[in-house]
């Protein structure tokens, strides 16, 4: 694979060699220019901005500013008077942490349950190419037009309270405006959104259990239930691993969902990381400060990832 | 297969090719303002501008009205150039003028031998340094709007121009009726519907720093809302609900809100878009001890782009618009123009659909109006503090105790 | 895996255990497509009602008389072909540069040997577990600074030179078999006619995936949108419907109306290329 110069290499090889690399270059540069450019230039910055204090305006009003914005958002003279207490339930980063790790920690198994289940139930039947679109709709289906219409459905007189009234349960608020419902109803949408797009990788991990480990469970006399946790479960680990990877860094970016069911509300109670730094960024115009809530998210997101791949690398190697 | 997705392409293809932008013409005057479909006095203003000035066009450009500072703000920092812009709220103009997005104005009052006598001083809430920077060209202060129908169907007395809070909450308790979805009253999610009651005793302001003076209202508001005499603020916040649809609704009995919401009213019910009812207006209650009449209210006004590459038309529609013919039009359309002559209150009065009982004509006449912000040092940090502070209590995430603690607290920490 | 202590297995060959099993999933396949589709269902009959109807107590389904004109009064309260004609713009535009520059990146990171060249895809890759939102506003203050702040070639720029769909068709080369290239380099082609004569003709399926997922994620974008676009002439239909709740917020049956119709478009290329789609997704999905 390494292209690593060899001493005894002549004029003319190293020539075409250097050649091929420029056509190679070539077939890079255009989207490379593009990636550089809105990518990569942008994530070193917002490293550089969260050391500086900028409210807007000229670029001249910069100024650094060292550690500050972390210790505003952290509020660390308060908290440290206060105790760590304060930091989650009162101070915004740390209420903004705590709701996103709730809708993670939540979100997460419960989607991934459903698309496992869903997957395996549709493995089984025929007219699945139907169901599978069915259930796959609501992935590709206008974020805004499905979140207004939840909350719609989940108001004071809407159509799921009026049936948990049937059910016997008497719910007489919005569930969006109940501070313990809200984050709730925002976790119901986002595992109905994205059951179906896990649910049709799971149907492809499925076709790769071979067929042989479970006939050879069944002949052993084992159970659908006891199949399923012997042979298909750890058969599909490697695909759990990767849609709990790709879902947790999903989760820690909710935004839509929040900002057209919730707007962050009621008080505080949804208000997620992402739209910590929308408010600070584009409301506020603390464009250090949001930086450094930023910097957070990241840090956070690719500890989350290291620590995943890292397990996952112990389990194989049990 | 293929051919269908060539097609779906192709015809996206056609539509996008259809999106290209068409041509400016010369003269064009572009003014950044919000809600541009459905303000009235807008389109009275650019007929009664384009009629006197041949050959200018004015063009609107239509922000968002609930994020009006920050898509607006975002466009100034990108250097954009629209000639004029539209100030919603005073500090949010002394934002601009710090980051020196605003033209000053002192050069062209003095030239044009501009009178600023007609604002009575209120212009002075957009001047910084002595410099001015905008001209006010609406002047709001809050009433008391209240659906006659409803007080007549509960053989209710109406509100008149001297009640007090008290008084007030003892008539939306009276009026509210579960049963038929009736409210007594409702309090928009805004602050000011329910805390800026404050600053209408002339001494307090939202920005002193000192919010004890805000529990009483904190307190009268949770007791209407336990008694369920108002929808409940979380509710509301929930459904993202424009006050204007819920008076429409005809459920509410009593509305405490800024008079702009008279030409909406008279506008609407003449269209068609809201079911008309017998509706009228008196002043707000007032606190013992205060005066009747007493209320808050806020400046509407344009600034000119400092960006802008025609501030002499520019200046030329500003100044229009603050004096005499553009208050004129604004006036037509039962807003209040920021320029106090004699004839305003008659004009507005006069305008058809207004109601025509004499208290609803006397509520024209405050006899003191608050600002709602007032322009000081950092009062933009202020507001988010305060802003945040009151969603907590209104959600009831903290008590109004507590509450006005955490204002004081975290106001006193931005000056130390 | 030892499971000899099991005797009370389901047999086999019980028709009668069989079938009942297979009522079971059918009815729990069929509660979960019901819970799927309820919103929809919801808010198609809801779009045709009168606005006091939509949360009526006790609710009804049907509307009492079904109200076509809804759909005609949302036409003219909101710009909605404008909104349709900017994102069709947007997503025509970026699908088209995201395929045509990814698949040549992917191109040389496949099937040609060149310095750094693991280096420099590793950075591709990091940078997908990186969010956007991290590092979303020094990329705004650098687009703003450009004079592209509220205009639609910010989204596209935006969302042109994503990693994914290097990753993405990378992965879908590399199944090519390089004998393949190396035939047609001893044929005297170019590494250029090579892409053009033989990757391109043989990665369609990649192709088309790219093309129906790039198209879908742009057709849906919120937040992008939120930020940059300002002016209702250049809103997408995301941040366009957004605009029209907000300002009609208790016309519950005019917003149901318009919500439906944004879901319009995405829906015909979704329910026509949704083979591409689900199989894309299998494939790369399970590569990764």
């Amino acid at each position: 694979m390494t292209t690593a110069a060899r001493t005894e290499e002549s004029p003319a090889a190293r020539r075409s060699r250097r050649r091929k690399t420029l056509v190679a270059y070539s077939f890079l540069a255009p989207n490379f220019l593009g990636f550089a450019i809105f990518t990569l230039v942008p994530v070193l910055l917002a490293v550089a901005l969260s050391f500086f204090e900028w409210n807007g305006g000229d670029i001249s009003r910069i100024r650094f500013v060292g550690f500050d914005n972390y210790a505003n958002i952290f509020n660390v003279s308060k908290v440290a008077e206060k105790g760590i207490g304060y930091f989650f339930n009162r101070v915004d980063l740390g209420i903004a942490m705590k709701n996103t790790v709730f809708y993670t920690v939540v979100t997460v198994p419960l989607t991934i349950a459903c698309a496992l289940a869903l997957a395996m139930l549709l493995n089984k039947v025929r007219g699945a190419v139907v169901l599978r679109a069915v259930f796959f709709f609501p992935y590709v289906a206008s974020m805004v037009a499905i979140c207004v219409c939840w909350s719609f459905m989940l108001m004071k007189n809407g159509p799921i309270n009026q049936m948990l009234m049937a059910l016997g349960v008497n719910y007489n608020k919005s569930w969006t405006a109940d501070s313990t419902m809200a984050i709730w109803s925002i976790i119901l949408v986002s595992v109905w959104r994205n059951m179906g797009y896990y649910m049709v990788i799971y149907l492809a991990a499925l076709q790769g259990v071979p067929r042989e480990l479970l006939e050879a469970a069944t002949v052993d006399g084992a159970g659908r239930w006891k199949q399923f946790i012997h042979v298909t479960l750890p058969q599909l680990r490697p695909t759990t691993f990767f849609v709990s990877v790709m879902m947790v860094i999903s989760c820690f970016k909710i935004y839509d969902v929040v900002a057209i069911m919730t707007d962050g509300g009621p008080g505080r109670a949804t208000k997620m990381l992402v739209t910590y730094i929308y408010d600070e960024a584009f409301a506020k115009i603390r464009y250090g400060q949001a930086s450094a809530i930023a910097m957070i998210l990241l840090i956070i997101v690719l500890a989350v990832t290291i620590i995943q791949f890292r397990s996952e690398k112990k389990f194989s190697a049990d | 297969m293929k051919k269908t997705l060539a097609l779906v392409l192709a015809a996206m293809m056609m539509l996008s090719l259809l999106a290209i932008p068409a041509l400016a013409e010369d003269q064009v005057l572009k003014i950044v303002t919000w809600d541009a479909t459905t303000t009235p006095y807008l389109d009275a203003q650019k007929a009664a501008f384009e009629a006197s000035h041949p050959g200018v066009t004015i063009e609107y450009i239509d922000v968002a009205s609930q994020d009006f500072f920050v898509k607006t703000t975002t466009m100034l920092e990108g250097g954009d150039k629209s000639d004029i812009f539209m100030v919603k709220e005073v500090p949010d103009l002394i934002n601009w003028v710090a980051q020196g997005f605003a033209a000053p104005l002192n050069e062209c009052v003095a030239a044009s031998n501009y009178d600023l006598a007609g604002f009575a001083g209120t212009e002075q809430n957009y001047a910084v340094d002595g410099e001015l920077y905008a001209i006010p060209f609406r002047s709001d202060f809050w009433v008391l709007f209240y659906n006659k129908d409803l007080f007549d169907a509960a053989q209710v007395e109406y509100p008149t121009n001297d009640i007090t809070w008290d008084a007030y909450a003892e008539l939306a308790k009276k009026l509210a009726d579960p049963e038929k979805d009736i409210y007594g009253t409702y309090y928009h999610t805004w602050l000011s519907a329910v805390a800026n009651w404050t600053v209408a005793d002339a001494k307090n302001t939202l920005a002193d720093g000192e919010y004890s003076d805000l529990l009483y209202f904190y307190k009268l508001y949770q007791d209407l809302e336990d008694a369920g005499a108002c929808p409940a603020f979380a509710e509301q916040k929930a459904a993202n609900l424009h006050y204007k649809s819920s008076f429409y609704k005809g459920n509410i009995a009593m509305l405490p809100m800024g008079y702009w919401f008279v030409s909406s009213l008279i506008n609407d019910m003449a269209s068609g878009e809201c079911t008309p009812f017998n509706w009228g207006i008196v002043s707000v209650p007032h606190l013992d001890g205060v005066p009747a009449g007493s209320s808050f209210g806020n400046l509407t006004g344009a600034m000119i782009n400092a960006k802008s590459e025609n501030k002499d038309l520019a200046w030329e529609y500003i100044s229009w618009l603050g004096g005499e013919e553009g208050s004129a039009a604004t006036a037509s359309t039962g807003t209040r123009p920021a320029l106090a002559t004699d004839s305003v209150v008659s004009v507005l009065a006069s305008v058809e659909g207004f109601p025509a009982d004499d208290n609803s004509k006397a509520a024209l006449k405050p006899v003191f109006v608050g600002m709602e912000w007032p322009v000081v040092d950092k009062v933009n940090d202020i507001k988010s503090i305060v802003n945040e502070v009151h969603t907590q209590i209104m959600t009831r995430e903290l008590t109004p105790e507590e509450g006005v603690e955490e204002m004081n607290e975290r106001v006193g920490d931005l000056f130390k | 895996m030892e499971q000899a202590f099991h005797t009370k297995a389901i047999h086999r060959d019980n028709p009668a255990a069989h079938r009942i099993l297979k009522a079971v999933v059918y009815i729990l396949l069929l509660a979960m497509a019901f819970f799927t589709l309820i919103p929809f269902a919801w808010m198609l009959f809801s779009s045709f009602k009168l606005e006091r109807e939509v949360f009526s107590y006790p609710m009804t389904w049907l509307p009492e008389t079904w109200h076509w004109e809804n759909y005609s009064l949302i036409w003219q309260k909101v710009s909605l072909l404008t909104y349709f004609k900017n994102t069709a713009f947007i997503a025509v535009v970026v699908t088209f540069l995201q395929t045509l520059t990814s698949s040549f990146a992917a191109y040389a990171f496949a099937k040609l040997e060149f310095r750094g060249r693991d280096a420099l895809f590793l950075a591709y890759i990091g940078t997908i577990a990186i969010p956007w939102q991290a590092y979303m506003l020094p990329q705004f203050i650098m687009m703003r600074s450009i004079g592209l702040y509220d205009t639609l070639w910010a989204m596209v720029v935006l969302q042109a030179f994503s990693a994914f769909g290097v990753f993405l068709m990378r992965q879908f080369y590399r199944g090519i078999p390089t004998d393949l290239c190396e035939a047609a380099r001893l044929d005297g082609l170019s590494e250029y006619g090579i892409w053009v004569r033989i990757m391109l003709p043989l990665s369609k399926a990649a192709i088309a995936t790219l093309v129906i997922f790039t198209f879908v994620n742009t057709w849906n974008d919120f937040m992008g949108p939120m930020i940059y676009l300002t002016r209702d002439e250049n809103k997408t239909i995301q941040v366009g419907l957004r605009r029209f709740i907000q300002q009609y917020s208790a016309d519950y049956h005019l917003i149901m109306a318009a919500s439906l119709c944004s879901l319009v478009p995405v829906s015909i290329v979704f329910f026509c290329l949704q083979r591409y789609f689900i199989e894309g997704i299998a494939t790369s999905g399970l590569k990764g």
